[in-house]
């Protein structure tokens, strides 16, 4: 969070196009049966890293750190090459000592060795061993070319919807030099920032209010995961896709407003209102409504005024198109996402036969570390044996995986 | 070979590492050079030693902020690149940091030269805070000098982004002679005014050439600063007998910075009095004070390749012992030496070459207790 990001290696090195992305991932779509795969285990391992993240007891920005590292370091490797078991381990234990809250390499070991051979997972082989996670860490740091600044939507929709205020009088009353300066630090004076309430703010960053739309149920139906309340964040969500190589954070931020504006009930009624209606005036429909649910009549009890939304997307100068775009690849991650559970162990196996057929099916988590090994194998016997004439040289880092189980 | 490691490998290629000039606790560092420019260079090679328990942690930070933090008063991180089992940071060279210079006794200081010394820590610190990041080990040691006289700020192994408002920060950084009393009083909220504490204590050295608050424990510390300041009453710092580890350590009479540093200019005092105001919250920020009137009074700060250099130095420059006669001083203000009168200016600046053995790797020596 420190520095400029414009000035920043996050800007000037890690912000990549599609097609490097594509390029990337092109030697694993080899090994997988169907391109939607791949993104079922950028799913997978995002929520492992969240996982573990919980049990290590990291802040959530620390998981995003571990996350965005995760992401970077499989721009330059394979997922068929590696093991990204121990690769989300290593990223997790970095980006806690990069943020600034350290764990003990012991602990990091301990609970990934616990949560990964859970039945749900089939991960029979993480090593027990300290210095396997230090020189995967070696590898990882090196990879990343020690770019270890990462900057996050958070703080971007923290300034743009007022909530920046309210945290900063968190500190000790008593204690003094507490006199950090809390100015203009991202997105300047704070003027003209977004007034959002409590629930639609925490739809941006937190869990989603339950008053169910049609689109709500579609999107974010109920899972049935242990950490469903985990996954209801639509910035926390993002991760779970690659868009944090793709596009600036404060645009990813900037696309959670959006969409939070449209989904929330009370304020796309007031955006159509006035799209409607050249003039921003509540309209008596919405009052009326209001007195619906409980949740509405406490949220209407604040005294708002009708906010111009339209006027702030439009007045923060970014490249709506962009936003749109970004938009719509959340919501396609969404759809993805539906298909994929974290169903309890004994559905595993049997659902993972079905996954394999067919493609409409539940995608579990057995399934995908299942799937990891038959692409690890291949891919091993393709070095061996080269399809093409042309001869590989076995990689080291496929020494790499071997070594580690 | 694929595509990343050749890449490193041909990073590495740049790079020629020579001989090895010291050790610290978490990495080696040698002299080098650019191979295609003879440029020369240090490589800090990071032990990874065996993997045991991973990358240290002032490694981590260190890395992590010159990788981001470009200015002419930091030192620069040209490249990384990993060999077998080690990280290498190439940075560039220094031959020698402010405390050798303080420390070597042939040389003389005009009020000029500590005005430049001032400026340039200054601007570096500026840069670090207005990107939220606080040094936490600013002492003369660590403001390293380069051939040209450019002083840059080094060592980033206690640096961390300012936290968050409510986070928790450890008290125990920055090198007890230059630690702020918040940190004394166990303050675990506190923001880049310790750092300004520090840069207070570093001018107060540059101009008494002895360090100025040598506390030779913690407590003794406490009682070192009070014993120079007065100790704070209630007015002058609120709130401060509540901080956790406060302890009384007994009241000194507050004595006038002026009874100390005789020489010095209303200004440069008035300055220096606002970097070691107790309260922090008032202390002057590195911007405000780069805009204090201290730097656009006679006489105007030396530029950087006039300013005094020690014999190592000069040596590494292989350039005759030149008399500087660049450092302009009308008069304005005694030169701020303990007392003495200003020698003459054509003095010969460097004499002896007793520190030779020194050199950058004393960087590596953290003494952060």
């Amino acid at each position: 969070m420190a520095t400029d990001f414009w000035a920043s290696s996050h800007n000037k090195r890690w912000i990549i196009d599609r097609a490097s992305l594509k390029q990337a991932r092109s030697e694993d779509l080899r090994y997988v049966e169907s391109p939607e795969h791949v993104d079922f285990l950028n799913i997978y391992f995002a929520n492992l890293i969240a996982m573990l993240g919980k049990r290590l007891t990291l802040r959530q920005r620390v998981i995003a750190t571990a996350t965005v590292f995760f992401r970077r370091f499989y721009v330059k490797n394979l997922y068929c090459e590696t093991d990204p078991f121990i690769v989300i381990a290593a990223c997790c234990y970095v980006a806690a000592k990069a943020e600034e809250s350290p764990v003990h390499i012991k602990n990091v070991v301990s609970e990934s060795r616990l949560m990964f051979s859970q039945e749900g997972y089939g991960v029979k082989n993480f090593p027990s061993d300290n210095s396997k996670l230090a020189e995967m860490e070696f590898y990882l740091v090196s990879d990343l070319e020690c770019d270890l600044v990462v900057f996050h939507p958070y703080r971007t929709l923290l300034t743009l919807c007022g909530r920046e205020a309210a945290h900063a009088v968190v500190s000790e009353a008593g204690e003094v030099g507490v006199g950090i300066d809390n100015g203009p630090r991202y997105w300047g004076t704070g003027e003209g920032r977004l007034e959002l309430e409590e629930g639609p703010l925490q739809t941006a960053w937190h869990v989603i209010p339950p008053p169910p739309s049609t689109l709500h149920s579609t999107l974010l139906r109920p899972k049935t995961d242990q950490i469903r309340a985990l996954n209801r964040f639509i910035i926390n969500d993002t991760y779970r896709s690659e868009l944090c190589l793709l596009y600036p954070p404060h645009m990813i931020a900037i696309a959670a407003i959006y969409l939070t504006l449209v989904l929330n009930d009370k304020t796309r009624e007031a955006i159509q209102a006035q799209t409607a209606s050249s003039t921003p005036t509540p309209t008596p429909r919405r009052s009326s409504r209001t007195n619906t649910s409980s949740v509405h009549r406490k949220l209407a009890a604040a005294p708002q005024q009708q906010q111009d939304f339209v006027g702030f997307m439009a007045g923060l100068r970014v490249s709506l198109p962009t936003v749109a775009m970004i938009a719509q690849e959340i919501l396609s991650l969404y759809t993805l996402w539906e298909r994929y559970s974290d169903a309890a162990p004994e559905s595993g196996l049997g659902q993972s036969a079905v996954g394999d057929t067919a493609g409409d099916d539940v995608v579990t988590p057995a399934f995908l570390t299942q799937l990891l090994l038959r692409m690890r194998e291949a891919r091993l016997a393709d070095l061996a044996h080269p399809a093409s004439a042309q001869p590989m040289a076995v990689n080291k880092r496929l020494e790499r995986t071997q070594a580690a189980g | 070979m694929d595509a990343v490691e050749k890449a490193n490998a041909e990073r590495q290629r740049r790079w020629v590492k020579d001989q090895k000039v010291g050790e610290g606790t978490y990495a080696v560092v040698y002299r080098g050079r650019e191979l295609a420019t003879g440029r020369k260079i240090a490589i800090k090679k990071i032990k990874v030693g065996q993997f045991k328990d991973g990358l240290d942690m002032s490694a981590v930070r260190e890395v992590k902020y010159l990788r981001e933090l470009q200015h002419p008063n930091i030192i620069e991180l040209l490249d990384v690149f990993s060999s077998k089992t080690n990280l290498n940071l190439v940075l560039e060279f220094l031959d020698t940091d402010l405390e050798m210079i303080i420390k070597d006794r042939s040389l003389v200081f005009l009020p000029a030269d500590i005005k430049s010394w001032m400026a340039m820590t200054f601007r570096g610190l500026e840069f670090c805070h207005r990107n939220f990041i606080l040094h936490r080990d600013l002492k003369p040691n660590n403001l390293l000098i380069a051939s040209d006289g450019q002083l840059k700020i080094a060592d980033f192994g206690l640096a961390r982004d300012a936290a968050d408002p409510g986070y928790k920060m450890t008290c125990q950084v920055i090198t007890r002679w230059y630690r702020p009393p918040e940190l004394l009083f166990g303050c675990r909220y506190y923001s880049t005014a310790v750092d300004i504490w520090s840069v207070g204590c570093i001018f107060a050295e540059l101009m008494l050439r002895i360090p100025y608050l040598p506390g030779e424990s913690d407590m003794d510390q406490l009682k070192t600063i009070f014993r120079a300041l007065g100790t704070p009453t209630d007015e002058e710092w609120p709130g401060h007998t509540k901080l956790p580890d406060y302890v009384s350590v007994g009241q000194f009479p507050r004595t006038p910075l002026r009874d100390l540093f005789t020489a010095a200019s209303g200004d440069t005092l008035n300055l220096l009095s606002k970097c070691i105001i107790f309260e922090p919250r008032k202390r002057i920020s590195a911007r405000d004070a780069l805009y204090h009137p201290y730097f656009f009074a006679l006489p105007y700060p030396t530029h950087p390749s006039k300013l005094p250099k020690t014999a190592a130095q000069t040596a590494a420059a292989s350039r005759p012992p030149d008399e500087v006669d660049g450092n302009v001083d009308p008069g304005g203000g005694a030169p701020a030496g303990v007392g003495k009168a200003a020698p003459p200016k054509k003095l010969k600046r460097k004499l002896s070459g007793h520190d030779l053995s020194r050199n950058i790797a004393r960087k590596l020596d953290f003494t952060a207790s």
